[in-house]
């Protein structure tokens, strides 16, 4: 604080004295030492106020009693209540866990598999890398279309498999509510697993080929050696796949917009399509908030453990 | 013996694994071979219930209404300006937010102080944020800086939520920049930026070309943030191609719909393209790392 | 630094906007009307406002129903940016109204002879509080039976009368080969035949006690359970593709024989003129069969936002006196497939299945059964709106029984009072 003072004072009376020199030496080490806070304190500003700051300004909401545009009284907590009595809340939040967790799950799954199939020094790499990318670059509003043709059992995949004699098959899961989920499972894994496939290739590509050499000396099989030596090393991969599949996870919104539009019947419900439509189409505004606010605590029950222990470790390895 | 029994396991092997590559690389394709068939059906054809099937009758008709002729509510001139619009828009989004990551991103890992780590999850949480919820605040900070309804406006958003991922690319490369390096450069007398510009940013360029890729897809692709802060002919393609695909009360065009949905999505695919190279080795640089 | 100069910029963009406004009078309008044939109606008003020297900027935001653009609209009113005027549906207008941003358009639409000649149920939506704050360029009507012709001939059987009557004939026409119904699963489209049902099986008192007024009493009734056990029925003549099924498909199956009947609005005639299939000949058009005839209407309208500009607002004038002129809602309605909502506008130019609409509208006002349609959105208002439509669409592809389903109903719409 004194220092940040007389840096001040002498930006606006340069003196000449021997005395003057010395300060500016010490004020020139000390703004160097807070360099890296200078550095980052727009960008720590501008998270606080679009993050932090809109955070506030949505909890405030979700205690108000908003409905078409916002209205700053205080209710308590009745729109929590009336949240958390609706049944189609319910079935959104029980949807995000299952859809999440199978989500993330068969698409690390998938991403790491294709990746060391990639490895294994194929040819045509570069084709087959950008044939699994090449669906996050589609938007959903329209690839969700196909999707539904191709799920469609009077259209799709049933249809063709049917067509080959095979008369008993029977791939109805776009319309029945039980299974309905799933198909915007298999539409997100399709579209984000190639960007895991991506991270999980360079991390494998990253490890120092003497560690597997070594291990081949020792006579353990491939599949051995993949599942003890490789994928442990991947740690930090895994870490920004969930970090980046978890995000799209929770925000979901296009997928299942375009793919079931929340149906059959509500069976595909998910907390981010509830949110808008309770705040646009609903009018209940404040209601969409209390969701909102529901969302990012369970993101903060999730995500914030794991970031800890995941920051932790190389400081601890260190 | 043993040899062919290696032989056979090799062989086994490769097989097993060209057989799933190219099993898997069917599957992933098959919603795009729907969109590039469809695209070239005419609409009548699609109308009587051929969705999967090859086109009895091809035309390229589908192709130059999307791109010139098709409205876009009054205005029937196509995905063609909207196009531009968005280039207008993603461009400078990328390149700022993606400088802002980098010396972000260079100093949580090679400047650190007490809470830095803190810090970078204190960004990180804000990846997580559903944006719909946040779209009023938005819009009326907009308001106040006399941003509303323009492009650069939409400009400011994307850079602003770009940052938190941009960040965690580049600190998440940086990690694994060599101390030794940095440490070296301090006792020849080099400072913070010059550190950063004449030793580590050099070789942070396949990052920044993954950073690039994921900004220039999630920015091109947003339909929420353009759908809010722009304003008729400002719009940006995703909510052009909205206004030509998501029909509600009219009859749908399917073939129209399929070719546009390509053309928009063509940047970002030759993106992939090109860059895909770049794209994994820019990861194997040390995205990864943590 | 960066962000001065884009405030540096954004000054300068409103400068130039500023200067261009002084020179010519010029309105932008959002709307939701993105399909070629919406396009062709909206070009009709365009094309005449610029008549009267006023340029429409055109800000179409398609999809969602016209939630994408409520959002839209939304962002723009907390940035104090609001549009010249906005296409309204149900209750947008009187809700907007509340919020004190629309221009009150009383003495224009009396002016413009617009406030007498528009159906009584209207004003309940249009004028909330006695002041108009919309005016309507459309009228369509919901509940629509579309028919092939070939295809009731070839079933032997003729316009229902009853809903009975009409699940009955579905039968024949399975027998003959052909699909019954040609339904989709998108609740918006199940709730269309669902609230045809709680109006016809019931009445419109009923159905104003239930879809108007929200009445508990009304919703836990014996009455609303039949209504849901007779959608089951219905549900039994649909064909197995029914998900994600567009409704123009589901049109196209009716028109191509494949299907036999389909419960639409009249925007479904348009399918079935384009392929120049002729009313009363190919294809029939006739409502929901019932012992009290109804009408279950669904509008188009604009509202104007509220401005200080002097030439916004000589835009805006242009713009209510455009709308409401009878030549254009003529020409509008002739490529919308719905009727002109000013009463006494000549039909003469009209299809038969718009002449029958016209016809019976008259009816219905007389007979107070002119109401608006639930699915829509023009009964109950949207948070309870929402519910209905919810409930309909789960417990067509569900195995809920009805009893259940208006149990459901009942406790999520008292959770949402």
């Amino acid at each position: 604080m004194a220092f940040r003072l007389a840096f001040c004072l002498n930006l606006n009376w340069p003196g000449n004295s021997r005395n003057d020199m010395v300060r500016r030496t010490d004020i020139k080490r000390y703004f160097a030492d807070q360099l890296p806070k200078i550095v980052l304190a727009p960008s720590g500003l501008i998270i606080l106020v679009i993050t932090y700051g809109f955070i506030a300004w949505t909890a405030s909401i979700s205690l108000s009693s908003s409905r078409v545009m916002p209205i700053y009284d205080f209710v308590g907590l009745e729109q929590f209540i009336r949240l958390w009595s609706t049944p189609r809340w319910y079935i959104a939040v029980k949807n995000l866990f299952i859809f999440s967790a199978l989500y993330l799950s068969i698409a690390t799954f998938f991403g790491l598999f294709i990746a060391i199939l990639l490895d294994q020094r194929i040819r045509a790499e570069g084709f087959l890398r950008t044939v699994f990318l090449y669906p996050m670059a589609l938007s959903f509003i329209v690839s969700g279309v196909a999707w539904k043709w191709v799920l469609n059992p009077g259209l799709g995949i049933q249809n063709v498999v049917r067509s080959w004699g095979w008369t008993s098959f029977t791939f109805d899961w776009l319309v029945n509510p039980n299974y309905a989920l799933y198909t915007v499972v298999i539409a997100a894994v399709w579209q984000s697993s190639g960007f895991a496939m991506a991270i999980f290739l360079a991390g494998l590509r990253g490890i120092d080929n003497s560690i597997i050499k070594a291990a081949q000396m020792e006579g353990a099989s491939q599949v051995r050696i993949y599942v003890s030596v490789v994928v442990p090393m991947l740690r930090p991969a895994f870490l920004s796949v969930v970090v980046l599949l978890g995000q799209i996870a929770i925000k979901t919104f296009d997928l299942t917009f375009a793919l079931t539009n929340g149906g059959p019947g509500g069976a595909t419900e998910m907390p981010s399509m509830f949110m808008f439509s309770a705040t646009f189409e609903r009018n209940q505004m404040a209601v969409g908030a209390a969701s909102a606010m529901m969302m990012l605590a369970a993101v903060v029950a999730i995500i914030v453990p794991y970031l800890y222990t995941e920051l932790r470790k190389p400081a601890n390895d260190q | 013996m043993i040899n062919k029994m290696r032989n056979f396991e090799r062989y086994g092997g490769r097989l097993f694994v060209y057989g799933c590559l190219a099993f898997l690389a069917t599957l992933y394709l098959v919603p795009l071979w729907v969109m590039l068939i469809t695209s070239f059906k005419p609409l009548d054809e699609i109308y009587s219930g051929s969705l999967i099937g090859l086109p009895k009758q091809f035309t390229f008709e589908a192709w130059s209404k999307a791109w010139s002729t098709a409205c876009i509510g009054t205005n029937c001139v196509g995905l063609s300006p909207f196009f531009l619009n968005s280039l207008i828009i993603t461009v400078p989004s990328v390149f700022v937010s993606t400088s802002i990551g980098a010396i972000n991103g260079y100093t949580l890992a090679k400047w650190k102080f007490r809470g830095s780590d803190l810090f970078f999850a204190f960004m990180l949480f804000g990846c997580f944020l559903p944006l719909q919820a946040v779209l009023l605040p938005i819009a009326r900070v907009l308001g106040m800086l006399h941003l509303s309804g323009s492009t650069a406006g939409l400009i400011l958003v994307h850079t602003v939520y770009g940052i938190a991922f941009t960040t965690m690319f580049f600190r998440n490369y940086f990690v694994s920049f060599p101390d030794e390096l940095t440490k070296a450069a301090l006792v020849d007398g080099a400072g913070f930026f010059r550190i950063f510009f004449s030793i580590a940013l050099p070789t942070a360029i396949p990052i920044a070309v993954v950073c690039c890729i994921w900004q220039f897809t999630s920015i091109w692709n947003d339909f929420l943030f353009g759908v809010s802060f722009s304003a008729g002919g400002s719009s940006p393609i995703t909510v052009a191609l909205n206004n030509v695909v998501n029909v509600t009360l009219g009859r749908k065009q399917y073939n129209v719909d399929m070719a546009a949905a390509l053309i928009a999505a063509l940047p970002t695919l030759i993106v992939y393209v090109l860059s895909g190279r770049y794209f994994v080795r820019g990861l194997t640089a040390g995205a990864v790392k943590g | 630094m960066r962000s001065r100069t884009l405030l540096l910029g954004a000054a300068i963009c409103g400068m130039m906007s500023a200067t261009a406004q002084a020179e010519e009078k010029s309105i932008e309008v959002i709307h939701h009307w993105v399909s070629d044939s919406e396009v062709a109606a909206v070009n009709t008003i365009k094309q005449e406002l610029e008549k009267h020297g006023v340029i429409w900027k055109d800000a179409a935001i398609g999809g969602a129903n016209g939630v994408n653009a409520e959002q839209s609209l939304r962002a723009r009113i907390v940035a104090g940016n609001p549009p010249g005027a906005m296409q309204m549906l149900g209750y947008d207008a009187s809700t907007w109204a509340k919020e004190g941003v629309l221009r009150d358009l009383t003495d224009l639409e009396t002016a413009n002879g617009g406030a007498d000649l528009i159906p009584p149920d209207y004003k309940r939506l249009a004028a909330p509080d006695g002041k108009w704050v919309e005016v309507p360029i459309n009228l369509h009507r919901s509940n629509w039976i579309w028919a092939n012709k070939k295809a009731f001939d070839a079933a032997g059987i003729g316009i229902p009368k009853t809903w009975d009557e009409l699940i009955a004939s579905g039968e024949k026409l399975r027998k003959a080969g052909i699909i019954p119904l040609a339904a989709s699963d998108e609740a918006w489209q199940v709730a269309k035949i669902f609230d045809s049902l709680i109006i016809d099986l019931n009445g419109p008192e009923f159905y104003t006690r239930v879809a108007l007024k929200v009445d508990d009493k009304a919703i836990r009734s014996p009455e609303m359970v039949k209504v849901f056990e007779k959608l089951r029925q219905v549900r039994g003549l649909v064909d197995d593709n029914f998900v994600g099924r567009d409704w123009a498909v589901a049109s196209e199956m009716v028109a191509s024989g494949k299907a036999g009947m389909q419960i639409m609005g009249d925007w479904a005639k348009g399918e079935f003129l384009a392929k120049n299939l002729k009313p009363g000949v190919d294809f029939l058009c006739f409502p929901t069969p019932t012992s009290t005839p109804n009408f279950l209407w669904a509008m188009d309208s604009f509202s104007m936002f509220e401005t200080t500009d002097p030439n916004l607002r000589a835009a805006q004038d242009e713009l209510v006196k455009v709308i409401l002129d009878p030549e254009v809602q003529i020409k509008f309605n002739l490529i919308k497939g719905s009727i002109p909502p000013r009463l006494g506008v000549d039909m003469s130019k009209f299809d038969d299945c718009a002449k029958q609409a016209a016809a019976d509208l008259k009816t219905a006002i007389d007979n107070k059964s002119f109401l608006g349609t639930l699915s829509g959105g023009y009964a109950a208002e949207p948070q309870f709106a929402a519910i209905f439509k919810e409930v309909a669409g789960k417990f067509f592809v569900s195995d809920m029984s009805a009893q259940d389903a208006v149990t459901l109903l009942a406790d999520e719409i008292d959770n949402a009072r």
